[in-house]
């Protein structure tokens, strides 16, 4: 694959190629996206005829690019007299200012020309390609071309308008340019893209955070999101540079929602640029100690969209947690389910789990109290809707045969789940992970309703539910002669025996039994689940096991980073400083930015961690990662009104200082030092 | 307006407490027009309760809508956001009250408990 050039600010997100062109692909999203609907499909600039050469490149920002650009294939003796610069940046469309330079002593006089052209492509479109049911137009005005496309109301528009004088047709503009000895010639392309929503405005008028923002202002917010969080002194190198791309891409991915004009989180660049629930309450839990103001306006969110009917299309039942909300042209024509979809089976109980500890960190009682019925309701479904086959757990299985989820739990492709010969199970599934989540869901909610609530007699309840689960589960998932639970029941009730990273949130969840922890823990430092540079999604001696599987046998970040802090809730310091330590090499071979996965290989045979190969990046909790593995180190806990701060740093890690933790505390600072014989940690 | 329509804006006032929980208050105004003329509904909605009227005031949100569409919403044929989404409805305003008022759409006709139906598919494939 070519590599391709991204840049993004929230939803809007644009990818090119390596000289700043874009060409219509049907495979990959290249091209201009805002809100689902990709309004810049084409984009190819041309000098004489023409295609340019990258000389170099600068995209040390996330929401802007500078392309240094000559005619024909640069060799070894460059030499040209004349050259280009794009330099472009994101808002609600893009903006690009377009030099042309003159080397030479004589007159340059040369056609400039940029094709053009809007698709209007649903992102589902991209992966799925369908015919388009509405109409285009093109239409010429002075210096400006302006792209449509409607489908009865549905109504998206793409104007293209240039600062300099041009010769405008359907596809495109072009100029005849002449530029003196050593002069330049500019002119200033604005993109804009307009959704029309109630009568005939665009329908992000309206929200208060959105429109035309500058890049200055992006770059304002981007860098007063970067000094509200804690400040990291380190002698690890790689931490600090995750730590830092982290908040980078934590801050690009921040986008608008049309619900509340409140920012929340995108899932990852290019595929998931929109609101997952499960998605954004893990990086809402891997954020929390460093970025606290991001949780209330999702949890808000989340609880304003929860499930209120039964609908077999979208997979939704009462007080269910959406999976994921789309805004484009198939979502609106329900061709696809996601207005919003409900297909996930764990996002319900972790709205519970996200809820409590946000709290625990905050002291944010009013939220707590404003979220009660949303949080009943959450808690409620575990037990009606969740519980499908009456059983005490809690099961899935999609009513929606034509383009609901198989599997709807974190690992969510078709073979995700499956016993330890490769054999694909029955529905409906109940996943282990599920059974922990329901279980944590179920103790944190009693603490609320004890605490908040006012309902003690409904506190009792929950967790007298909670232990009858946990002794349940212990019961019907350990598989006595593997030594570790099942990764899920099959509709007979039979285990699914393979060998799975889902253990690890099994210990996060606080379902294992104290005297299996241990052996949980080996499994997952093994030689089958650990590679090395994490931990596996699957055993490498399972049926389905591929080291570049998606969900069969690569690692991913965000998986490790829940297992990291599972362990350490154990006891296994050790262990969970080893996965961060692993995690952190890896982030290396990617200046700092963890993808969604990468291969399962051994790290012997590979030497450096092999991504996955459509794997998105910039992706939410992969940028969360970072974050959770810092706490994990230092050892963060909040513990009434105060934070408990007992580090274990590996060795080799050096000193790591965290200031200014914020939380119901105020502002606190943590310090730990790796672990030597004659130097003990101590805790400030 | 629809006979469904009329009987479903006559039912919520019984139905809030059951379905209104949430802090979400304000009036929502429902535009409602079959191409010629247009009847304005209030919905002002408050916790456990919502009181029905008629008007063309002012409201905390504003929502346009076909009398065909609305048809469909009240009798579970059509899903809410997604004829926002293309744009076959519109809205203006504080989104929470449209939120809040969804709740109120029964399921699409014919719709079952998936409990029973994920039952009943077990003991047949047993």
């Amino acid at each position: 694959m070519k590599e391709l050039i991204s840049i993004l600010d929230g939803n809007t997100f644009l990818v090119s190629d390596r000289h700043g062109d874009i060409e219509p692909s049907m495979d990959f999203p290249t091209g201009l996206f805002t809100f689902d609907t990709r309004f810049l499909s084409t984009w190819l600039l041309l000098l004489d005829g023409e295609r340019l050469h990258a000389l170099s490149l600068d995209d040390s920002e996330s929401y802007r690019t500078r392309y240094f650009l000559v005619p024909g294939e640069p060799t070894h003796f460059l030499d040209t007299k004349v050259s280009v610069i794009r330099s472009r940046g994101i808002g609600g469309g893009f903006d690009e200012e377009l030099t042309v330079l003159n080397h030479s002593g004589q007159e340059l006089s040369c056609t400039v020309r940029i094709e053009m052209a809007a698709d209007f492509a649903d992102l589902f479109e991209i992966k799925d390609v369908q015919r388009k049911q509405g109409q285009h137009t093109a239409k010429v005005e002075e210096n400006t071309l302006r792209m449509t496309y409607r489908r009865q109301a549905f109504h998206r528009e793409t104007v293209v308008r240039s600062s300099a004088a041009a010769t405008v047709d359907k596809r495109g503009m072009t100029f005849q340019i002449e530029v003196s000895p050593h002069g330049e010639w500019t002119t200033r392309l604005s993109i804009s893209t307009v959704i029309y929503g109630a009568r005939g405005e665009d329908a992000r008028a309206q929200l208060p955070l959105t429109g035309t923002r500058t890049m200055a202002a992006i770059e304002a917010e981007h860098a007063e999101f970067v000094a509200k969080a804690p400040k990291l002194g380190c002698d690890c190198q790689p931490l600090a540079g995750a730590y830092r791309r982290s908040l980078d891409d934590l801050a690009a991915l921040r986008y608008e929602s049309i619900s509340l004009g409140v920012r929340l989180l995108a899932a990852g660049l290019p595929w998931f640029m929109t609101l997952f629930g499960r998605d954004s309450i893990i990086t809402s839990l891997q954020v929390l100690p460093f970025l606290p103001e991001l949780i209330p306006p999702t949890l808000t969110v989340l609880a304003g969209l929860q499930g209120v009917r039964l609908d077999d299309f979208r997979d939704e039942e009462p007080g269910k947690i959406l999976h994921e909300l789309r805004y484009g042209e198939a979502a609106g024509f329900e061709e696809q389910p996601h207005s919003p979809y409900y297909g996930s089976a764990d996002s319900t109980a972790l709205f519970v789990v996200l809820l409590d500890e946000y709290e625990r960190w905050t002291g944010d009682v009013a939220l707590v109290k404003q979220l009660e019925f949303a949080a009943r309701s959450a808690l409620t479904w575990i037990d009606t809707y969740g519980d499908l086959l009456g059983t005490g757990y809690v099961w899935y299985q999609t009513r929606n045969p034509r383009n609901g989820l198989e599997n709807q739990c974190w690992k969510d492709s078709w073979d995700a789940i499956s016993y330890s010969d490769g054999r694909l199970p029955t529905f409906p599934r109940a996943t282990c992970e599920l059974q922990g989540y329901a279980y944590d869901a179920k103790l944190r909610g009693a603490r609320l309703a004890r605490l908040y609530w006012n309902d003690p007699a409904y506190a009792d309840r929950l967790e007298r539910e909670a232990a009858e689960l946990k002794e349940r589960f212990n019961r019907d998932f350990w598989l006595p002669d593997k030594e570790y639970y099942a990764l899920a029941l099959d509709a007979d009730g039979t285990p699914v025996d393979a060998l799975s990273s889902n253990l690890g949130h099994l210990l996060w969840s606080g379902i294992v039994d104290e005297s299996r922890a241990r052996r949980v823990a080996e499994h997952l430092l093994g030689p089958r689940l650990y590679s090395g540079w994490g931990v596996r999604t699957l055993a490498d001696d399972q049926g389905r096991y591929n080291p570049i599987g998606y969900h069969v046998g690569t690692v991913w970040p965000f998986d490790n980073s829940i297992i990291a802090w599972g362990l350490w809730k154990y006891g296994f310091r050790q262990e969970a400083g080893q996965i961060c330590e692993s995690m952190l090499a890896a982030s290396r071979y990617f200046e700092g930015r963890l993808p969604e996965a990468f291969a399962g290989y051994e790290r012997e045979l590979t030497e450096y961690p092999v991504q996955y190969p459509t794997a998105c990046s910039p992706q939410a909790w992969s940028a969360g990662t970072p974050l959770l593995l810092l706490r994990v180190l230092l050892g963060l806990e909040p513990q009434g009104e105060h934070l408990i701060i007992d580090p274990y740093v590996p060795s080799g890690m050096g000193r790591v200082e965290l200031l200014d933790i914020p939380g119901r505390w105020g502002r606190v600072d943590a310090l730990g030092r790796s672990r030597t014989p004659a130097d003990e940690v101590e805790p400030r | 307006m629809t006979e469904a329509t009329e009987q479903f804006f006559a039912s919520l006032p019984a139905r809030a407490p059951e379905i209104l929980h949430g802090p979400v208050a304000g009036t929502l105004r429902i535009d409602i027009s079959d191409g010629h003329s247009t009847t304005h509904w209030l919905a002002r909605i408050r916790p456990g309760e919502i009181e029905i009227g008629q008007g063309s005031e002012g409201a905390d949100a504003v929502w346009y809508c076909g009398v065909d569409l609305f048809d469909r919403l009240v009798t579970g044929r059509s899903q809410a956001m997604a004829a926002l989404f293309r744009n076959e409805s519109t809205f203006t305003g504080n989104v929470l009250l449209f939120l809040a008022f969804r709740r109120f759409f029964p399921p699409p006709p014919g719709t079952r408990d998936p409990r029973e139906v994920a039952r009943e598919h077990v003991r047949r494939v047993r």
